[in-house]
């Protein structure tokens, strides 16, 4: 719907899940993605940042 | 400086005064250290969000006298005073995007949080929905005190978002 909020859904040890309507801009202004949902990092390990690549696995990320 | 909607924050070095009468919602401050100006937070102003340096620059950057500072040593009698009341519960803080059909903004900022605007909801690791305002920022770093939320630790970590050490 229109005016649904946008989700942000935390995952224990994972990513970021967002979904619903939005807009990804880079550090550079450039518009990088508008469709969900997506997983962002939050471990800070991914080599695909923003978006998560399962390596918060591998390192064993927790909050 | 006698609206009692003025708040002073302090990090021992430098205070930062806020006078909300005078402030346009240009939103400078949370773009560009939310860390430290942050809307959604009580208080907002997070005076150990960054190193003086760089609080001085963004409050320099602010287009009405609604944020200015001064080095604690070169502070009034009266702003002295000042600085030892209790802040209220009852802050004022900048508007940010309301009643907005906008899709929600979501900025990645660079080596730092991902920064969201708009009407959205948080759910918890543990399923709980977060308290929802208007703006928050996530870690992107990993290494927050305040999970999910950002704190400013990627700072003293040195956290790049460039992902060149990994390339597969």
């Amino acid at each position: 719907m229109e005016n649904d909020p946008t989700i942000f859904q935390v995952i224990a040890g994972g990513p970021l899940k967002v979904s619903g309507r939005f807009r990804i801009k880079g550090p550079d202004g450039k518009l990088i993605k508008t469709e969900g949902p997506v997983f962002l990092c939050r471990c800070g390990q991914s080599s695909n940042k923003p978006f998560c690549n399962g390596k918060h696995k591998q390192i064993g990320f927790s909050e | 400086m006698d609206d009692p909607r003025n708040r002073q924050y302090t990090n021992g070095e430098i205070t930062v005064f806020w006078v909300p009468s005078k402030c346009i919602h240009a939103t400078t401050c949370f773009r560009e250290l939310i860390e430290v100006f942050n809307p959604g937070r009580r208080p907002w102003v997070n005076m150990e969000g960054a190193p003086t340096r760089k609080i001085i620059e963004v409050v320099n950057k602010c287009p009405t006298q609604s944020l200015a500072w001064k080095y604690n040593k070169d502070l009034t009698e009266a702003e002295q005073k000042a600085q030892r009341v209790e802040e209220p519960k009852m802050e004022e803080t900048p508007k940010t995007l309301s009643g907005s059909n906008a899709p929600t903004s979501i900025r990645l900022m660079e080596d730092g949080p991902i920064v969201v605007e708009g009407n959205f909801k948080i759910i918890s690791a543990e399923n709980q929905e977060l308290k929802t305002t208007l703006m928050t920022s996530f870690c992107r770093c990993g290494a927050s005190r305040n999970m999910p939320f950002c704190d400013g630790t990627h700072r003293k970590i040195n956290f790049t978002d460039k992902s060149a050490e990994d390339g597969e």
